[in-house]
């Protein structure tokens, strides 16, 4: 039987190589190397790799899941489309920050409210969100924007963090813990986040609070029959927690190959 | 630089000052025809106030009151829809509204409903709970009643105004954004020119399609007095994933103040929640607050048990152009070569084809030379493909490879998308302009993954650099020089 993963994060590799000996597994990743968010370099992601394809699992990296339907996955990449019929989709996509319409932020729409990924992203290419930007959360998201946005040359950040940290923020943040921000102010920029009483002067809002996964697969709802949605969803994220999701989701993978050949 | 169209032109025939859906309409219209045009448009986009902000719904008329000029322009409206968006590249469905009443006094009214929809000419019928429940197994179980207007659809607005433009400039008729009207000069009881930071333009007839700001126009040219206020409304825009499975818009019994608060299936699947309708003053505000989006929700919760606040992907806010009467459309009664089309309060989106039409033939009463058809005009768009949904990914692929290429994987917008929003003739100019017209950052994570990216790939469009894209307005920009 044929297993289609999307994701090629400890998650879907840990997955991957669990499930390769005995099925068909291809791998898809919509960035061209593997890891995911603990790198590809990461000493785990090599081993769990080399283990997947020595059994026998195929990757397609750099190539992007769009839908599922009837039992075949769809895929385009640069060098074209792909279509692989799969008994099990397993999605193992990674997680985001919450958005501002989950998070309930009321107010205007200034710019300057960006997610985290966002802000570092820019941050490593040179682009600062803010001078003075605060950012919402307490976990890994928090941690890598404070540490982006003072590398490219942020004057101060502050941390809100709505459930208490969950780890060390860099030196030089100050923090403000188990405060949750109702709304935002300003126009055409930021210029306040306002939590409660509180209300907090910054030039821009860093949203790093929460996770939900990513699944952007069409037609992979949470309640189709032949999908499996892998994630740890830790804060901070762990290899090992990581790698449990994945081990949990080939067993459910096996469950739901099991009950159809006993159909 | 001036706001000419390219060729150092500033003299007009029709200059329409406003790039709302109404002004867009008439500029699509006045381009099929010789005369030459001038759309002058305050924000730095198209379709920037109340037509980015409203449900989508095309009614077909049935709740207008009867004999109005409103009832008159959208029942005329409703039948083009289907032609219409084809030619204009833009997501169409006539899918129907179920007006739910769920208590008895909500369902001692839809007899009205239904006599005031037949009276405007469109179809309605009473059905039962049961019935209701059978063409949209969404509807709450206690529904009592309910009337089916099978005739309502629902339309992408943004790409309606965007594709309205669009056909009008390929038409030859001047798109100028970020150019607001700052003055008018008169002589003779005659417009003559008008005055923008970028520039000076002479026409000959002005059209007033200014929304919130008509009343500020009029006043300026020495016409009609009147007022203009903002009626806020607040909106959630819920996940496709609850939204695609809607057969039906589902709506409360409408009362004398509001159409009151819909559960609207949108043209991308996704579920919007809303409006409110509160009158505030000039110029309003954009801001959401959780008081006022609860009683949404709740609202929307008695009609559709389904809905769960955790599908919220985007909270917002919009302001329609409100005056009394609604519909100024019509000649100035002081200016002799100016005509009103504002206070379009609610239905711009739905009346926005028969408006157009309207305002040509007030035109052409007024001896502007809007007579002839320009027989070479494209009536048309080109379609542009879309990944997302596309029965033949191969096809798109054979013919750009950048359709492999995702971008923003919500909502599966290709870099071969962007470019071509970005070659198009009224181009983006924000990373919301971008988002009207591709979706791009425009899902359920609201750009969380793809933001940096499609910001990097509209500053190489723009030639740009990417600390200098706005999202909106050009001062309201990404980050900040670091």
């Amino acid at each position: 039987m044929t297993v289609a993963i999307v994701g090629a994060g400890i998650t879907g590799l840990a997955c991957a190589a669990e499930l390769a000996p005995a099925e068909r597994v291809q791998v898809f990743d919509r960035i061209p190397v593997a890891g995911g968010v603990h790198g590809w370099r990461a000493s785990e992601t090599v081993a769990l790799g080399r283990g997947a394809r020595r059994a026998g699992a195929t990757f397609r990296l750099g190539v992007t899941a769009i839908r599922w339907a009837e039992g075949q996955l769809l895929a385009v990449g640069p060098e074209g489309v792909h279509r692989v019929a799969a008994s099990v989709l397993v999605v193992a996509a990674g997680a985001r920050p919450l958005t501002r319409a989950e998070l309930g932020l009321a107010g205007g729409r200034p710019a300057g409210v960006v997610p985290a990924p966002v802000a570092c992203h820019l941050a490593e290419n040179g682009l600062l969100a803010g001078r003075r930007p605060c950012v919402v959360g307490g976990g890994d998201w928090a941690h890598r924007a404070c540490r982006e946005l003072l590398a490219a040359g942020a004057d101060a950040v502050t941390v809100l963090a709505p459930g208490g940290l969950r780890r060390a923020m860099p030196e030089g943040v100050d923090v403000m813990e188990g405060r949750s921000p109702t709304a935002v102010e300003g126009g055409p920029r930021v210029t306040g986040l306002v939590a409660g009483e509180e209300r907090i002067a910054c030039d821009a809002v860093v949203l790093a609070h929460g996770l939900a996964p990513l699944r952007n697969v069409e037609g992979a709802v949470w309640d189709a029959p032949d999908v499996v949605h892998a994630g740890a969803l830790d804060d901070p994220a762990t290899v090992a927690g990581a790698r449990e999701a994945g081990l949990r989701a080939a067993a459910e993978v096996r469950a739901l190959l099991g009950s159809a050949a006993a159909a | 630089m001036p706001p000419d169209d390219g060729h150092g032109r500033r003299d007009y025939d029709v200059v329409v000052v406003g790039g709302g859906v109404v002004g867009c309409a008439i500029a699509w219209r006045l381009g099929f025809t010789t005369a030459r045009v001038a759309l002058v448009e305050a924000a730095h986009d198209v379709g920037e106030g109340a037509s980015k902000g409203n449900t989508g719904i095309a009614t077909c008329g049935a709740d207008c009151a009867p004999g109005t000029l409103e009832a008159d322009l959208v029942t005329r409206s409703s039948p083009r829809w289907e032609e219409l968006c084809a030619s204009l590249d833009t997501p169409w469905r006539r899918m129907g509204t179920l007006a739910v009443a769920m208590t008895a006094k909500e369902e001692r009214a839809l007899g009205h409903l239904r006599d005031q929809a037949r009276e405007n000419g469109c179809r309605a019928d009473v059905v039962s709970g049961d019935e209701a429940r059978a063409l949209e197994p969404m509807v709450a179980p206690g529904a009592r009643a309910a009337v089916h207007i099978p005739d309502d659809g629902i339309v992408d607005s943004l790409r309606l105004t965007i594709g309205y433009a669009e056909l009008a400039a390929r038409n030859g008729v001047a798109v100028l954004t970020g150019s607001p009207v700052t003055g008018v000069e008169v002589e003779d009881g005659r417009i003559a020119a008008l005055q923008t930071p970028r520039g000076r333009l002479t026409a000959r007839f002005v059209v007033n399609a200014a929304g919130l700001e008509a009343g500020r126009i009029s006043a300026l040219a020495g016409g009609d007095e009147f007022e203009m206020w903002p009626r806020q409304g607040q909106y959630w825009l819920l996940d496709r994933e609850l939204g695609g499975r809607f057969q039906k818009i589902v709506g409360g019994v409408p009362t004398e103040v509001t159409r009151g608060i819909y559960c609207v299936p949108t043209t991308n699947g996704s579920l919007l929640l809303g409006p409110t309708a509160v009158d505030s003053e000039y110029p309003g505000s954009r801001a959401v607050d959780a008081d006022t989006l609860g009683a949404v929700f709740a609202a929307a919760h008695r009609l559709v048990p389904a809905v769960r606040r955790d599908q919220a992907i985007k909270l917002f806010a919009a302001n329609r152009p409100a005056s009394d009467p609604v519909y100024r459309v019509g000649r100035d009664s002081r200016v002799s070569n100016l005509v009103h089309a504002t206070g379009i309060r609610s239905t711009g989106v739905s009346s926005s084809p028969a408006t157009a039409d309207l305002v040509h033939t007030l035109l052409a009463e007024a001896g502007a030379p809007v007579e002839r058809e320009d027989a070479p005009a494209e009536r048309s768009l080109p379609p542009l493909p879309r990944l997302l949904g596309n029965p033949d990914p191969e096809r798109l692929l054979d013919l750009d490879p950048r359709y492999g290429q995702v971008v923003c994987a919500c909502e599966q917008v290709t870099a071969a998308e962007i470019a071509a929003a970005c070659a198009m003739c009224v181009p983006p100019r924000s990373l919301d302009a971008l988002r009207k017209r591709t979706r791009a950052a425009g899902g359920r994570c609201q750009g969380t993954v793809c933001l940096a990216g499609v910001s990097f790939l509209l500053s190489l469009h723009m030639g740009m650099q990417p600390w200098e894209i706005p999202v909106g307005e050009p001062e309201a920009t990404l980050g900040v020089a670091s």
